[in-house]
């Protein structure tokens, strides 16, 4: 049985994996048989993870994945095929289009029918190199680079494991449309990682580290991983001295992951306006008003090199471009894809992606940055805080968008006492109320950058960036 | 049958015969190829409405060789590919350490578990997909004028796998599953309550609106606010819904043999000493009828046991694969290990690792409905759902998580909710101390591996509530 085919396994003459006879003849169909809209987007990813553990190999795996997806608009519905075996699409077209009437057979009379925003419809190919082609390198290379980071984590007693992994994919998309859209892009993601376990008598603790971003091998080279290596230990036994973080509302000041994770969660996900669509935002309605203190300037920006967000195009084919979420504090810009943009009457902003080719595209964040203030540095952040707390380093988040409340939790903290850091402590969680903590945004030092990159979750995952400057907020609940 | 061919399984067969072919032309002495395909169809709810519906199906297939005790894996869509796939895992395997006494499993006689596909689900097509999207809908209007359905979706799947290895583990069949998801809200008088709730199945789910009652059910309790007050640590009764998912990220890499052996774990250096109270019990079953995370054989083809891993509070049990039990006795981390069954995989592009299947959690002391654990409480909260349980620490224990579906409990009575706190503590100390089990458990997917079964759960001890 094949359960998956491509049409061979190397890429076509034209330079095409999907079959542009068999993309015409799927799109025909569904257009003679009534649809408005048809869609093929075929995702290739060749990928290799490679775990260490305590510096030995544990498993290196190989592979390439293929997925097509196939999306029909009739009478202003959507009807979704997802398949690895790319030959069977043409045969799929006829029930595709009967679900998506299906489904626009029991739209409430009060709901608006599904309509596309209007969008160049652009035939081209955009290939991002990188320097050098992750595919190119081999294991012993990939492990040599992990081993630096293992080497100088595990260099203590107390340090009972350590962990390191790698993670590269090049993705290599095309699409092509019933409008004439015909694109195709490649890019590459690199990720290293590492994860330290230490233990003594006080118990057991574990620091996680994480570097990557879009580009290939020589993002890795460049990064200081002894460096990385080092921090994880040193994190991980100061873990396991630190006291449990006191509870309650009191002033915050975050590290640039944490900004990131804080503005991902807080602001970012409210802004997708899929979620406003459905009635599952606290954003919405708010287009031009003062959500924010006045200091804060939000970008969710896919064309920022380097991220690990980033992307060419986005999977319905529409140009990348930097979106300002909020600009001084005003909600400025929602993150849209085709529908919701035609929904809203808005300029659609690039913002639609899906998983890989076996999911159909959301609206998503790409880079997201909280963009620098005025402070210098940490000291001047903390200098007129008498009691509260300095939060470092990302364990993830969460949102629920409609209430408009969020959590992030911190790996390592700090106790701010009288404008110093005096003593590390553990467990940090920050949670509130996103309408009510942008505005209490009160410091924000000059120099914003992209921070760990990270994994967002809305159903399918996708990599983000996230980042910042360090901030400081006035009042939010801890612990 | 509408979801998948009649002959899935044969044919997956068929393919991963030839790899095995492929694997022995290439002089590979041990292989395992794993094959899997699946199908469904699903559907989308997005404001009060069905949004989408979709279909389609993926698969594909997992090699596994080990020469001297060393791996190597690949993964690959197309069988006539094989030859390329063996090739690299040929070459990682050499670069791999050798581990001495590690070989794949022997074939072994395997039992049965009923209940691991409903034919009714096979034959399910879109339309009645459809249909069952309607009733959903229609329910959350029938139970409150003002609730709508903001998101959700319910979808089938019908699944077939074959293991087949070198060692003459032949296995395969076929599996379905139905799964609802729902998310309810309430906004009225700008006060937005909301609950999602879900539910899973190898069967079609029996009473399809239970979840959307439930949703419904908390969306409406949780609009009576009361002032939060101060932080303190208090009794907490957390609903099967709620505990489940920080149940699911800190205790079963916490019984992983591997994380045990190398002080990994906060139950490292414990077994055979108490760890939980000592009325509570925890079993992982690999062999429950109708479990999600069951099977006659584990993700390597060795049989699956029902094991006892903590028995009245005593640590007597851990979870071992075959490469990691070879390993940890080879680097004299432990005297001896064996397999337990417990390989998993998230589908063809993993190789297997331990994980835990179906992990229920009981008691043998007297348990109560939740009318009869807010009783015992007298004081303290109740919480239905938690934000952030995947920032939980597996290492430590330690949890710092918001919920804004908790109510306050004085006197054995609800006073109101409170719109949002924070909840903190170690679950393996909370589990630990003074714990009242509920009288019934419901099955709950994972944030790591397998299937989590615990019912409502009264925590006594170490938790605090940080209101809003």
């Amino acid at each position: 049985m094949v359960v998956a085919t491509r049409p061979n396994s190397n890429i076509l003459s034209s330079g095409r994996l999907l079959d542009e006879t068999i993309a015409k003849k799927a799109i025909e169909s569904a257009i003679s048989l009534g649809a408005e809209y048809a869609e093929l987007r075929l995702v290739s990813e060749t990928t290799n993870s490679v775990t260490l553990k305590d510096g030995k190999l544990e498993r290196a795996i190989p592979g390439q994945e293929v997925g097509l997806t196939m999306r029909i608009l009739a009478d202003g519905a959507w009807g979704v095929h997802s398949t690895s075996d790319v030959s069977s699409i043409v045969s799929q077209v006829e029930s595709t289009v009967k679900l998506a009437r299906a489904v626009a057979s029991r739209r409430p009379t009060n709901q608006p029918a599904v309509g596309l925003a209007e969008v160049p419809i652009i035939e081209d190919e955009i290939h991002w190199k990188s320097q050098k082609d992750v595919r190119d390198t081999d294991l012993q290379t990939r492990i040599d680079l992990m081993l630096a980071i293992d080497n100088e984590a595990k260099d203590h007693e107390k340090i009972v494991s350590t962990s390191t992994g790698w993670s590269d994919e090049h993705i290599h998309t095309e699409l092509v449309t019933s409008e004439g859209m015909n694109r195709v892009w490649s890019f590459q993601r690199s990720l290293i990682h590492g994860m330290v376990t230490a233990r003594d008598e006080s118990g057991v603790v574990s620091y996680r580290t994480r570097h990557g971003g879009e580009g290939g091998l020589e993002l890795i080279e460049k990064c200081d991983l002894g460096f990385l290596g080092e921090n994880a230990r040193i994190s991980a036994l100061r873990l396991l001295g630190a006291e449990r973080a006191p509870s309650g509302k009191m002033p915050m000041v975050a590290d640039r992951d944490l900004t990131g994770v804080y503005i991902h969660e807080a602001l970012g996900h409210p802004c997708e306006a899929d979620l406003v669509a459905a009635g599952d935002s606290c954003l919405e309605g708010r287009l031009g008003q003062q959500i924010g203190s006045e200091i804060c300037t939000v970008v969710d920006d896919p064309t920022m090199r380097g991220g690990y967000g980033c992307y060419p195009i986005d999977d319905e084919g529409v140009d990348t471009r930097p979106k300002n979420l909020i600009v001084n504090g005003v909600l400025t810009e929602y993150l849209n894809h085709r529908e919701t943009a035609y929904r809203y009457d808005l300029e659609p902003n690039g913002g639609a992606r899906a998983q890989d080719g076996l999911h159909h595209p959301l609206v998503r964040m790409s880079n997201t940055v909280i963009q620098g203030g005025t402070h210098n540095d940490l000291d001047e952040l903390i200098e007129d805080i008498n009691f509260g707390i300095y939060a470092c380093g990302s364990r993830g988040g969460q949102v629920d968008t409609g209430r408009g409340s969020f959590q992030f939790a911190a790996q390592e903290a700090w106790i701010i006492e009288n404008g110093s850091l005096t003593r590390p402590v553990k467990d940090v969680s920050v949670s509130g109320m996103t309408l009510e903590i942008l505005k209490n945004v009160d410091g924000l030092t000059k120099d914003a950058h992209l921070a760990s990159p990270g994994f967002c979750g809305k159903g399918q995952t996708v990599p983000v960036g996230d980042g910042g400057p360090l901030m400081r907020i006035s009042e939010a609940l801890v612990g | 049958m509408i979801l998948i061919p009649d002959d899935a399984v044969d044919r997956l067969f068929n393919s991963a015969e030839e790899i095995g072919k492929a694997c022995e032309a290439a002089g590979v002495a041990e292989w395992e190829i794993y094959a899997t395909q699946g199908y469904g169809h699903s559907l989308e709810i997005e404001a009060g409405k069905i949004s989408m519906a979709s279909g389609g199906g993926d698969g594909g297939f997992g090699i596994r060789i080990v020469e001297d005790g060393r791996y190597g894996y690949a993964h690959l869509v197309d069988p006539s590919t094989a030859s390329a796939a063996i090739e690299q895992a040929l070459s990682i395997a050499r670069m791999s350490p050798s581990i001495e006494g590690f070989e794949l499993p022997e074939n072994k006689p395997s039992s049965n578990v009923q209940g691991m596909l409903d034919k009714n689900i096979l034959n399910l097509g879109p339309e009645e997909l459809l249909e069952q999207g309607d009733i959903v809908i229609e329910r959350v209007k029938e139970l409150d004028s003002r609730a709508i359905a903001v998101g959700g979706g319910i979808g089938v799947g019908a699944g077939a796998d074959v293991i087949l290895t070198s060692n003459g583990i032949e296995d395969g069949g076929i599996h379905t599953s139905h799964g609802l998801g729902i998310h309810v809200s309430i906004d009225e008088n700008d006060d937005l309550t909301s609950s999602y709730e879900g539910e899973s199945s190898r069967f079609m789910l029996k009473e399809l609106t239970a979840s959307v009652d439930k949703a419904v059910y908390w969306s409406q309790v949780t609009r009576d606010k009361i002032k939060g007050g101060d932080t303190e640590d208090c009794p907490v009764l957390m609903t099967s819904d709620g505990f489940s998912p920080l149940f699911s990220v800190v205790v079963p890499s916490a019984i992983s043999g591997e994380r045990l052996a190398k002080g990994e774990s906060f139950w490292s250096g414990k077994m055979g000493q108490n760890v939980l109270s000592e009325h509570l019990s925890l079993v992982d079953d690999g062999l429950m009828e109708g479990g999600m995370s069951s099977a006659s054989r584990d993700a390597e083809g060795v049989p699956s046991i029902t094991q006892n891993i903590v028995e009245s509070g005593k640590l007597v049990g851990e979870l071992w694969s075959t490469r990691d039990a070879a390993k940890m006795v080879a680097e004299g981390k432990i005297d001896h290990a064996a397999s337990t069954g417990s390989a998993v995989r998230g589908g063809h592009t993993s190789p297997p690792v331990c994980g835990c299947s179906d992990l229920v959690l009981s008691s043998n002391s007297k348990t109560f409905n939740r009318d009869g654990l807010i009783e015992e409480m007298e004081n303290g909260y109740i919480v239905h759902s938690v934000m952030g349980a995947h920032t939980a620490n597996p290492t430590s224990g330690d949890f710092s998580v918001t919920t804004s579906t908790i109510l306050k409990v004085a006197n054995g009575e609800i006073i109101g909710s409170l719109s949002q706190a924070g909840l903190s503590g170690n679950l393996a100390k909370a589990m630990n101390g003074r714990v009242i089990l509920g009288d019934s458990s419901i099955r709950k997917g994972s944030y790591s591996t397998g299937s989590m079964h615990v019912p409502d759960v009264l925590l006594l001890d170490g938790l605090r509530i940080n209101p809003a």
